[in-house]
């Protein structure tokens, strides 16, 4: 049932994708009306997916790296449609849903082959790691989203390209809001989520550092949005140099999590 | 009941006409035309690019005359100034359908001078209101309306073509828009105090800016620009400053060389923290050197910039354009469809009757011998009416769903020959009061 819940959640996300996609396409306005409601109708499938898995006899451990990416789509969906209540930002669900889709649809097709978590107490570290770590990725993740759509809308300003799409975009000025607002929520919450994880450690091998190519990666990511956070709030960063920043700072955050988390 | 559509517009009559018909109270003109016996209903609609009256007539060539005599004869200010025979070339005639599709494409802004303009659907609606509340609209024109309306709405809705901006204020002000949030908390820096820096700062205000700073080379004449908008006047010494405080520049003066290079644009950026600035060059030569452009966070358009967007927006309400009559052919065939079920009622009307008018000389005669009480006299009507209902019931739908294609007026004709509809002796021929043609739209 619960995989079911995460497929049915990963094909309203997908209907969401293509009805935002089409809303900013077409004049027709009933179907950048739509998005958000099968966006929404999506994220709580999901949530209810995570309420069925949590219920299981045996249920998978959320520290394996479907469950742990599968959540922290569902947050980067909880986040958007929070700012989808401010007018214009539809246009974030044509980035956010189609994300949330790949991410979920893979979910489901690794999650029924998962075992159950490993049966050493290590207390609530792993899961804390978990949660911290995919709330950040989640904000972090729209940030680099804004970003990109940032970065689409200033090229085509630049270029003096008229589009009547463009018109249904956020303004550059909301997205470099956006982008700001997540990365000062997103850094904190992932830097729990990195010290979450090294007290998980410390409790298994006694030991806060161990090394190898998990911990390496992430903290160098940490050490990354560390500089990014304090070139936006400290060196006063912002518009274009943020957006591509924060979109460049999440591919890479991506290929931490999911690149150096599938090889190790 | 036939429409009709007589008017003038910008295509068919210069100002110098049409100005001669513009009509601040068009009620006093409408109970007069619906007091003729030619004139059923009447919309008089007047804007600054078009006189049109809109009437419903029985007969149609008398219904046109009386149109006709009314542009000629009596609309105008006073009769010094009424529109000469030989100029009745400026007028216009439409019937039926084509009434129709007239009105569709006016409502929906296709038969604008400035097409997808938002003006004309408030001053048809407001031209509709004025009839009713006179008196002067019955069922077909309110059916009319509601019907140009609900095409108007969807013309807006589901095509672009009043959704891009085509004059280059708008375009600007469009354009800030997609930079900024709001303009409400932006400062507007105005370079210049010429003619089109009077235009923008009258656009600027329109547009809600926080606030306007006017810099000129005299700053007299800065002054009394800035006095007469509520902005702040500046000297060109200032611009550094200036600039560092500006989200949106406007310039317009005269100069042999760009006066604001990229150093003072970085320097300013810098200064306000690389908050965006949204830079219009009006000038010409230019007067702000295009390197501009290339800075991160400016973003520079200048006269010819802005009118290929302009114009590359108006391309696009051309192509919607053909989006826009599509769907005001499908909504006139919508109307030709309830008009064509009305086209049914006096058939059907005679229909009813005429069985009505059989049912109750059989009964007569079927109670003289049968010597029905009371009771039994109830008994047999409510049978018989269920029966003559029940055979009524299949051909009066067929009629009605027939009756809104064209092609349906045979069954119409069909039903008349086999029901002797026409034949004034039959009976029930007498209970048909409505005169052939009639709308019988207040059945509907």
């Amino acid at each position: 049932m619960a995989i079911e819940l995460h497929q049915l959640a990963a094909a309203l996300y997908l209907v969401a994708a293509l009805a935002a996609i089409l809303g900013l396409v077409l004049p027709r306005a009933r179907f950048g009306r739509a998005a958000p409601w099968l966006l929404g109708a999506g994220a709580l499938a999901h949530g209810l997916a995570f309420a069925r898995l949590h219920t299981l006899p045996n249920p998978p451990a959320l520290t394996h790296l479907p469950s742990a990416v599968s959540l922290s789509a569902w947050l980067a969906v909880l986040v958007s449609l929070f700012l989808l209540r401010r007018a214009r930002f539809g246009a974030l669900t044509a980035l956010v849903a189609p994300a949330a889709f790949v991410a979920v649809f893979f979910a489901s097709l690794s999650l029924r082959g998962l075992g159950p978590a490993a049966p050493v107490d290590m207390g609530s570290w792993p899961h804390l790691h978990v949660i911290f770590a995919s709330a950040g990725i989640a904000l972090l993740g729209v940030a680099g989203l804004a970003g990109t759509l940032f970065l689409a809308e200033d090229r085509a300003l630049k270029a003096k390209r008229a589009r009547a799409w463009r018109s249904r975009l956020p303004s550059l000025e909301a997205l470099d809001r956006v982008n700001a607002a997540t990365l000062a929520m997103g850094f904190p919450v992932l830097s729990a989520g990195v010290i979450a994880g090294m007290l998980w450690t410390q409790g298994e091998t006694g030991r806060l550092w161990v090394g190898g190519a998990h911990a390496i990666w992430s903290t160098l990511a940490w050490a990354i949005y560390a500089a990014l956070a304090t070139a936006r709030f400290g060196a006063g960063w912002r518009g274009r140099e943020a957006a591509a920043s924060a979109a460049a700072g999440f591919a890479f955050l991506l290929f931490v999590v999911i690149g150096v988390g599938a090889m190790t | 009941m036939r429409i009709l559509l007589v008017g003038m517009n910008h295509r068919t009559a210069p100002v110098e006409i049409r100005e001669r018909f513009a009509v601040d109270d068009p009620l006093p003109w409408l109970q007069k035309l619906v007091a003729t016996p030619e004139i059923e209903e009447a919309v008089l609609l007047s804007t600054c690019n078009r006189v049109e009256l809109v009437a419903t007539t029985r007969s149609l060539e008398a219904g046109r005359h009386r149109a006709r005599a009314f542009f000629h004869r009596e609309l105008g200010h006073g009769a010094a100034l009424p529109l000469h025979r030989s100029e009745s070339g400026f007028l216009y005639e439409h019937v039926d359908n084509d009434a129709v599709r007239h009105l569709f494409r006016v409502a929906a802004s296709i038969d604008s001078l400035v097409v997808g303009e938002p003006q004309i659907l408030g001053q048809v609606k407001e031209a509709y209101r004025e009839a009713t509340e006179g008196g002067a609209c019955g069922p077909l024109l309110n059916r009319l309306f509601t019907s140009a309306f609900a095409a108007a709405k969807r013309v807006r809705s589901e095509t672009q073509i009043a959704s891009r901006p085509i004059s280059m204020a708008r375009v600007a002000v469009d354009l800030a828009r997609q930079i900024f949030e709001t303009l409400e908390d932006k400062h507007a820096l105005l370079v210049g105090a010429g003619e089109m820096i009077e235009a923008a700062l009258d656009a600027l205000r329109g547009a809600g800016l926080a606030s306007v700073a006017v810099a000129n080379r005299t700053p007299e004449r800065a002054s009394e620009l800035a006095a007469r908008f509520g902005a702040t006047a500046h000297g060109l010494d200032e611009m550094p400053a200036l600039l560092a405080a500006a989200d949106v520049v406007l310039t317009s003066i005269g100069a042999d060389r760009p006066l604001l290079d990229a150093p003072l644009f970085e320097s300013a950026l810098r200064a306000r923290r690389r908050r965006p600035i949204f830079a219009i060059d009006l000038g010409v030569p230019r007067n702000v050197d295009p390197a501009v452009n290339q800075l991160d966070d400016v973003y520079l358009y200048d006269v010819d910039d802005l009118s290929g967007v302009a114009e590359a927006n108006a391309e696009e309400r051309r192509r919607e354009t053909v989006r826009a009559e599509a769907i005001v052919q499908e909504e006139v065939e919508r109307f030709d469809g309830w008009l064509g079920a009305l086209r049914a009622v006096p058939t059907i009307r005679r229909l009813r009757a005429r069985a009505e008018a059989i049912r109750q000389a059989e009964i007569e005669k079927a109670a003289a011998k049968l010597r029905l009480d009371e009771a039994g006299r109830q008994g047999v009507e409510a049978i018989t009416r269920a029966i003559v209902n029940k055979l009524l019931h299949a051909p009066v739908s067929k009629l009605r769903e027939q009756a809104e294609r064209e092609e349906g007026l045979a069954y119409l004709e069909a039903a008349k020959v086999l029901f002797a509809l026409d034949d004034p002796n039959a009976p029930g021929a007498e209970a048909d009061a409505e005169p052939e043609g009639g709308t019988g739209a207040e059945e509907s």
